[in-house]
């Protein structure tokens, strides 16, 4: 074990997929397929990746899981879908209108997460700050709880649907040369990566993203060299849950339906992505967002292709898509909690 | 930072730890197996208690049905509050070991079953059979999964945990060939339980779920029980042990893993035995039934009531599962009336409706609420009131 540590196992591991699929797409007939597959994985992995930014900064400020993010993820989408349809019209929505229309809606959608998350610290987290350990979680489990059945009460417990403002169909495509990818995926791709870069640089190089990273480090010192402490939490949750609801927008305007509900799966598999790149590590965070993206989609039929191969498919047909990041996150916790991308977390798991 | 702790005027929440201190006492004196005996005898009878103005039985069976619920809900908070109250390991993937018990009734004696093909359904002494079986069956379950997350503490368990619990539902909806699928196992008949003897001497009728909610009493305190004797015995205190610092309990020459295997076992356990209670019961095994909600509601009900704590886990279950089913009948509606006069909009509000229909919002602000305003619980166990008491202390003074 204590060798595996000293690998590099990043690196190492991405290009050992890289490969394991250029051998799939190179023996396999039906190359569409694969494409198809991967376009979807990173689709998905760049939402993940948002809504893992909120959980990877929190756990490294408080050491805490906020088991009510995938919730304030959800928040952003209803926020978003209000704006696109009662604001802009839905569906009957002026093609002039509809890249203002996406902006605003995101703008709101990451303030009302925004604000609806500064409630929840506020009220059920702070005053469990020096609790014992499993309150907070308790309570953040209850936020959950609430938040989505309230939810689920304002909409009679049906889906919403956000207008289909990004026409799918071959039609409606990018070409690039090998093959068409569908302009709503090249638009959550690209923003997101804009996004994450942002936040980036934002905890790289501004003031308050330095007293974040020490915050991070040791809340007590930060605090005596002058640092607000509590103002970097608030901070902190903010700018995740901007992110998450962001997220929120993103799903809508790709998967169309929402619901009160929603926000439970993507948390778990935005926690997975957190924890596979490292917690507390924000590119990790990213990485790993796309990572379980593409193990979702691409890493099962890669598993079905493997098997049926070698004479046993497993055949894991899409119902067993919600799994596979629960698999991923067990193995990672047991062969190696610190993440593929390191970040020292040692004994706290 | 406010304390919001004030919000509640001081007289009540004295009062509430007056009276929380006394309950305390009273029940936290086990050894006394008298008062005990006459406490389980006292609940054996609640089925047959006349109602002295006339019309029959106080509690019937609409009643005995929450009980009965109630009643399972404490044997599974007994069983989590071993891993979780005692040896201090948050398992949030409860509901996997209920499931593995429910659908082992349910494989043998649902004749809709793919893995028998001859009429065991009908044997009579099946369930009995099969609850020391269930017991063993859920050890193993609770050991093999406890092996991999042995290295895991705090939130990381709880999460891989909750993934076991949800792996565990993909594969019984999925293994379409094991487990039925999403249709489940059904038309498993009732077991006989045996007939109450009292009944053929009076004129009391006794029905199915008099014997069930019997059958329940009887079980609860049989693992209350135990459950208690665990705690005192050399076991219990190496758990505890380890729940306060593994290095250091490890260090002292306790085998954590072993001891953590067991409280995984225990645990699960009786969590097996409650799932195929609940698959004879209810006569069916679905996937639906074994979802996310199971764990949290179990470790809802042992960290409300107040985490290592028997007396806590029955309270918690009677307000987290009583009290919702309770919200169903006329008798919840005529006592929420007797507050119209002073509660807003009740001319056109029936509250224990609202309420009854909100019961998952009221649910999730109470988790939050109690955490907040006593976070260790409503009735702690009397030592973790005293750790809590003096870590506060040291956090004032430092």
């Amino acid at each position: 074990m204590a060798d595996l540590k000293r690998i590099p196992v990043g690196p190492v591991l991405v290009a050992a997929i890289v490969a394991v699929f250029a051998l799939t797409v190179a023996l396999a007939d039906d190359r569409n397929f694969w494409v198809e597959q991967v376009r979807n994985g990173l689709t998905t992995g760049s939402l993940y990746a948002l809504i893992a930014l909120g959980y990877t900064m929190v756990y490294g400020v408080l050491r805490m899981i906020n088991f009510a993010h995938g919730e304030v993820f959800m928040i952003g989408a209803f926020a978003g879908w209000v704006v696109l349809t009662e604001v802009f019209g839905g569906d009957d929505m002026a093609t002039a209108l509809i890249a203002p229309a996406i902006l605003v809606a995101m703008l709101v959608a990451a303030l009302a997460s925004a604000s609806a998350v500064v409630v929840i610290e506020r009220f059920a987290y702070r005053p469990l700050r020096n609790a014992p350990r499993l309150a907070p979680l308790i309570s953040a489990i209850g936020v959950s709880i609430f938040l989505q059945h309230l939810f689920l009460r304002l909409t009679d417990g049906r889906f919403k649907q956000y207008p289909r403002i990004f026409p799918q169909g071959p039609d409606e495509s990018i070409n690039v040369g090998f093959t068409e990818i569908a302009y709503v995926q090249v638009f959550l791709v690209g923003s997101s990566i804009v996004l994450m870069l942002a936040l980036f640089l934002f905890v790289q190089r501004t003031r308050t993203g330095t007293s974040i990273r020490a915050v991070a480090e040791d809340r007590e010192v930060a605090a005596l060299m002058g640092i607000n402490a509590n103002r970097v939490i608030v901070i902190t949750f903010v700018l995740g849950a901007g992110l998450a609801g962001i997220a929120g927008v993103m799903y809508g305007l790709w998967l169309l339906n929402i619901k009160g509900t929603m926000g439970f799966l993507p948390g778990i598999k935005a926690f997975t992505a957190a924890v596979l790149g490292g917690i507390g590590n924000i590119p990790g965070a990213m990485a790993g967002g796309f990572l379980i993206g593409l193990a979702e989609t691409v890493g099962r039929e890669e598993i079905n292709w493997i098997t049926e191969q070698f004479g046993f498919g497993l055949g894991l047909g899409n119902e067993w898509k919600d799994g596979v990041a629960f698999f991923v996150l067990i193995g990672v916790l047991l062969l190696r909690p610190s993440g593929i991308f390191g970040e020292v977390v040692g004994k706290r798991a | 930072m406010p304390d919001w702790t004030r919000l509640i005027p001081a007289p009540v929440s004295e009062a509430w730890s007056v009276v929380a201190t006394r309950a305390e006492r009273a029940y936290g004196s086990v050894p006394n197996m008298a008062r005990l005996m006459l406490l389980a005898l006292l609940l054996i009878g609640v089925p047959f208690y006349e109602n002295p103005l006339g019309g029959g039985v106080i509690f019937d069976d609409r009643w005995l049905a929450v009980f009965r619920l109630v009643g399972l809900y404490i044997m599974l908070g007994i069983g989590l509050n071993i891993v979780v109250g005692y040896a201090g390991l948050l398992d949030l993937g409860y509901v996997a070991f209920f499931a593995t018990g429910a659908y082992l009734y349910a494989l043998l004696a649902s004749p809709a079953s793919p893995a028998i093909d001859f009429p065991i359904e009908d044997v009579p002494w099946l369930f009995w059979a099969l609850l020391p079986a269930a017991l063993f069956v859920g050890a193993l379950t609770g050991v093999l999964l406890g092996i991999p997350v042995l290295p895991l503490r705090g939130d990381y368990l709880a999460i891989v945990t909750l993934g076991f619990g949800e792996i565990i539902r993909l594969f019984l909806i999925n293994q379409t060939n094991l487990t039925g699928g999403s249709q489940g196992l059904y038309g498993i008949r009732a077991p006989p339980l045996p007939d109450v003897p009292v009944i053929n001497l009076t004129d009391l009728k006794s029905t199915a779920l008099t014997e069930w909610y019997i059958f329940l009493v009887i079980g609860v305190f049989v693992a209350a029980f135990c459950a208690g004797r665990l705690r005192d015995s050399r076991i219990g205190r190496a758990w505890e042990a380890i729940r306060e610092d593994e290095e250091v309990a490890s260090a002292m020459g306790v085998n954590t893993i072993k001891y953590k295997l067991l409280a995984f076992a225990m645990g699960a356990s009786l969590g097996s035995l409650g799932g195929t209670i609940f698959a004879a019961f209810q006569g069916s095994a679905l996937p639906d039934s074994f979802d996310l909600l199971v764990s949290i509601n179990v470790v809802a009900l042992v960290v409300i009531g107040g985490m290592g704590n028997t007396t806590g886990v029955v309270l918690g279950a009677v307000i987290l599962i009583g009290i919702p089913d309770f919200l169903r009948f006329r008798e919840a509606s005529d006592l929420l009336g007797l507050f119209d006069p002073i509660v807003p909009f009740a001319d056109t509000h029936n509250w224990a409706q609202d309420l009854r229909d909100n019961r998952f919002m009221v649910f999730g602000l109470l988790l939050v609420v109690v955490m907040v305003l006593r976070p260790v619980g409503l009735i702690p166990s009397r030592r973790r009131k005293l750790e809590f008491a003096l870590a506060e202390e040291t956090a004032e003074t430092t």
